[in-house]
């Protein structure tokens, strides 16, 4: 009811204060620019480097060189060019990311929101479900759903994103069962609104700010347990320029070639940084109460 | 109070059995099982189809998650096909290094999260305490296994300090333990700095503050100590994920806990040991965040409160 009434003295509206807000907090538009900019990168590197001839094809007479000009992140055991694979591999932690966060969004909020919604014997199925489910530690969930269904980016995806269905869901229902006693659904019922309509129209719209906060959140946590499950072998297969999998094989040359190991992992923490600082951002601006 | 006790472990029970058939029937997907990993190519396909059909592989799988549940109430979670040891025995031989790792791993966390936090709270929203705010969210980014590589290479491979793989000698835990730590203080930096932010706005410390108790006295005595129960708690959940999540950390060090007994169940297909290791571990994290629950209802008077009658 809150919102609503902003809406209508404001002149803006919720989204509008929200938008406001953010752009107050440096860090997280510092975050979103270094973002844009990284998503602009993985894009253009899709279209510019060759897959064949620069980014997966044997060298080996250059192989594990230090840093050069020519190479400014040196090469790796085959003589590949580590910064030209990290800039193509970009794409898939992103899009790993991304993906498996709109998987667990997906079924977590539908089933929070039926959960939240109807109550009763749906809401004590969906929710011992979840109890199932959470207590399982999540990177071997991960495993599990991972070797079940082959090593491939999709089951990846796959994997990353039911781990977070649970969370996804408590903090659906919880949204909901804020709105669902407000007497404006109350009045839409009397209106002879169905309970579909009900949900689309009123219900989600404002039990949204939350799952929104939560799943940009998420995308920072789903990109590190991708790349964790990389490294232990369940991820995208190689030789296709995956972060994860690239320190996996920089760990065999710890000792003779560093570069393999340190630029992977220094792609994986900015990327996630500024995640993490644009989830920080919307959290804030969503909810100023948090904010101190 | 006994009967929140007494509700929280009962509930355990159907949580434990749903949790056992969910991963039953997960690893049951994935492709390959124990006669592929006992006998290989040493027996032809109809010859190990044969022998699935004898020993009831191939029965439904409900079927099998009965006889396998039967007799783990005995006691027995059958016989890992690539140790050729009984799973029991194998998990409980790896446990106490990765209770070992986890222990350490917290010790860690607590010693870098309560001084930053604290220090970021005292000072909020000056330098400092952005410095230490980013400091937790370098952390929080950061893959964890990526940082004991690091650590790897300027510890043991650079400087030659400390071992890089096993648990031969005691330095052997330093920079597991740094790794696991690490990660988790970049959490508990959070929840200390807003702990404590939140009981030094409180009238009780103003009241303490006007008898003229110094300030160091204030935080560290009072403060803290009202402060402390969140992080606690916070503290317990993630020893609780540590015990289940240290996975890839253990397989970084080569430590010779249950992460790698089960990650190494897992790459040689062995299906029994990959089930056993994974009901185990749920178990084990599950009572612990159970105990932290009970814990909490003890120290919490309005949880405790809610069932006094």
């Amino acid at each position: 009811m809150k919102k609503r009434s902003k809406k209508q003295s404001g002149g803006k509206g919720f989204w509008g204060e929200v938008a406001k807000e953010f752009k107050k907090n440096k860090g997280a538009i510092i975050g979103l620019i270094i973002f844009g900019i990284i998503i602009f990168a993985a894009i253009a590197a899709m279209f510019i480097l060759d897959y064949k001839t620069q980014i997966t094809k044997l060298n080996l007479s250059e192989a594990l060189r230090p840093v050069s000009s020519k190479h400014i992140f040196g090469t790796d055991q085959f003589g590949r060019d580590i910064f030209l694979r990290i800039l193509y591999g970009a794409h898939y932690s992103l899009l790993i990311g991304v993906c498996a966060v709109v998987i667990s969004t997906l079924i977590g909020s539908i089933l929070g929101i039926l959960a939240g919604y109807f109550g009763g014997i749906t809401e004590t199925l969906i929710m011992r479900l979840m109890d199932i489910i959470s207590p399982i530690p999540s990177v071997l969930l991960a495993i599990c759903i991972a070797s079940a269904f082959g090593q491939s980016l999709y089951s990846l995806m796959l994997a990353v994103g039911v781990i977070s269905v649970p969370s996804f869901a408590r903090v659906a229902r919880a949204g909901v069962m804020t709105v669902r006693d407000q007497e404006y659904i109350e009045a839409a019922k009397s209106q002879g609104a169905s309970e579909f309509q009900i949900i689309v129209e009123h219900v989600i719209p404002n039990s949204l700010p939350p799952i929104l906060v939560q799943a940009t959140m998420r995308v920072a946590s789903a990109i590190i347990s991708a790349s964790s499950l990389s490294f232990l072998g369940l991820g995208v297969p190689a030789p296709q320029p995956e972060w994860g999998g690239m320190l996996s094989e920089g760990r065999n040359f710890l000792g003779t070639n560093t570069n393999m190991t340190l630029f992977p992992g220094i792609a994986i923490m900015i990327t996630v940084l500024c995640i993490n600082l644009i989830g920080d951002g919307v959290r804030d601006a969503m909810d100023p109460r948090l904010k101190r | 109070m006994h009967r929140y006790v007494f509700k929280r472990i009962l509930l355990l029970i159907p949580i434990m059995l749903a949790v056992s058939f969910v991963v039953y029937f997960i690893v049951d997907l994935a492709p390959g099982d124990d006669i592929d990993a006992i006998y290989g190519n040493e027996l032809t396909a109809e010859q190990k189809d044969e022998l699935r059909e004898e020993l009831g592989y191939n029965d439904p799988l409900v079927i099998r998650y009965a006889r396998y549940m039967g007799k783990l109430l005995t006691g027995d979670m059958g016989t890992s096909s690539f140790y050729h040891e009984p799973v029991m025995k194998l998990y409980f031989s790896k446990f106490p290094a990765t209770l070992n790792l986890a222990f350490w791993g917290i010790i860690v966390a607590l010693l870098i999260a309560i001084p930053l936090g604290i220090i970021a709270a005292v000072h909020q929203n000056t330098l400092i305490d952005s410095a230490s705010m980013i400091l937790g969210l370098l952390g929080m980014s950061m893959p964890n296994f990526w940082f004991g590589l690091m650590l790897i290479i300027l510890f043991s491979l650079t400087l030659g300090w400390l071992p890089s793989f096993g648990n031969e000698s005691w330095t052997s835990v330093i920079l597991p333990a740094v790794t696991v730590g690490v990660g988790q203080a970049a959490l508990l930096i959070r929840t200390t700095r807003s702990s404590m932010l939140e009981v030094i706005r409180q009238d009780y410390l103003r009241t303490v503050r006007a008898k003229g108790v110094n300030e160091r006295t204030v935080i560290y005595h009072h403060a803290l100590r009202n402060a402390l129960i969140p992080i606690i708690t916070a503290a317990g959940t993630q020893l609780g994920i540590a015990l289940g999540g240290s996975v890839v950390v253990e397989s970084v060090f080569a430590w010779p806990g249950v992460g790698k007994l089960t990650i190494d169940a897992f790459n040689t297909r062995d299906t029994t040991l990959v089930v056993g290791c994974l009901i185990l571990t749920t178990a084990f994290s599950s009572i612990l965040m159970m105990l932290i629950d009970i814990i909490y209802a003890f120290v919490d008077p309005r949880i405790k409160a809610r069932y006094m009658n």
